[in-house]
């Protein structure tokens, strides 16, 4: 005769696709509120993008207060 | 290791411990951000970029709460991704970092990348306020201070990795990474900027920044180790035949 039981165990390794998934939003996080002059919307907007600098001025306090390089 | 509550706790931990971060700077770096933007409006009155009239300062007000606004939607931006980082690491050295507890693990891992993600970065290229800064050399301040940050975190994950294979005297380990970021500290090329604002503003701002930044690795420590040790992403129920 057989039987089944539940078992609970600690499964040690980072899943990849967890990993991927968190490396993209740390790189893109890190990009944006540090570097971004105008790159993203620079997509939508073309050069205008790169004179508005609208993410730059958006994190513009947190940039500074994290001590990211400005201006 | 259940995937979607594992990414879900470390996104979560990064970006309330990133709105912490964005209210601790509303209270006390804002204060010093507006002094020193009150000395570029002086430059521009000056050199007549712009004067000195009833709707600039109205326009100024209403930009600088809107800039405001975006400390905290930054912060949150900001947390998750260092929080991601956060969670990557500690998802791979949580079994070997000290402490009895996940939340104390957090916390140690909280400490070593506040010391060298952070803290020794900002010792050698502190964090400066607007009005310090030359345009022209962004590009090579930025190349600088992504790069020290680079290399300390790699230092250490290299010296951790002789750490482990060490049987006796580990601390030849600590020792090595504190000689070796020494070596780059003093190697590395200064800020080539000059600093021209007023002492007191510049030392102030430089210390509520890392009150700011330190309240964050503090906060996405304390938050991940507990939502690790109460939800336990990597517990997974398994049936078993016999």
């Amino acid at each position: 005769m057989s039987f089944s039981k539940e078992i609970t165990i600690s499964k040690s390794s980072v899943p990849k696709v967890a990993l991927l998934v968190l490396a993209t939003i740390f790189a893109f996080g890190i990009f944006e509120v540090g570097f971004d002059q105008g790159q993203l919307f620079s997509i939508v907007f073309g050069e205008q993008a790169y004179a508005d600098m609208y993410i730059h001025e958006l994190t513009h306090d947190m940039r500074h207060a994290a001590g990211f390089p400005c201006h | 290791m259940r995937t979607s509550l594992f990414i879900a706790i470390i996104l979560l931990s990064g970006c309330s411990a990133g709105v912490i971060h964005g209210l601790v700077n509303l209270a006390l770096v804002e204060p010093y951000l507006d002094r020193a933007i009150g000395i570029e409006n002086q430059h521009m009155f000056t050199s007549g970029e712009a004067k000195d009239t009833p709707q600039f300062w109205a326009e100024y007000y209403s930009y600088r709460a809107w800039q405001k606004g975006g400390q905290l939607l930054a912060g949150a931006m900001l947390g998750t991704a260092i929080g991601a980082l956060f969670g990557i690491v500690f998802g791979y050295a949580r079994n070997i970092l000290p402490g009895n507890s996940f939340a104390k693990k957090a916390l140690v891992l909280a400490a070593i990348m506040w010391i060298t993600l952070y803290l020794i970065p900002f010792a050698k290229y502190p964090a400066n306020p607007p009005t310090v800064g030359d345009p022209e050399t962004i590009l090579l301040r930025q190349m600088l201070y992504v790069s020290f940050i680079a290399i300390s975190g790699f230092g250490a994950l290299g010296f951790y990795l002789i750490f482990r294979r060490l049987r006796s005297k580990r601390f030849v380990a600590v020792l090595g990474y504190a000689g070796f970021i020494g070596m780059v500290f003093a190697l590395m090329p200064q800020n080539p900027d000059a600093v021209t604002a007023p002492t007191d503003l510049v030392n102030g701002f430089r210390a509520m920044s890392l009150v700011g930044v330190t309240a964050f690795w503090l906060s996405v420590g304390l938050i991940l180790g507990a939502l690790w040790q109460k939800l336990q992403p990597d517990r997974v129920k398994q049936t078993k035949f016999q």
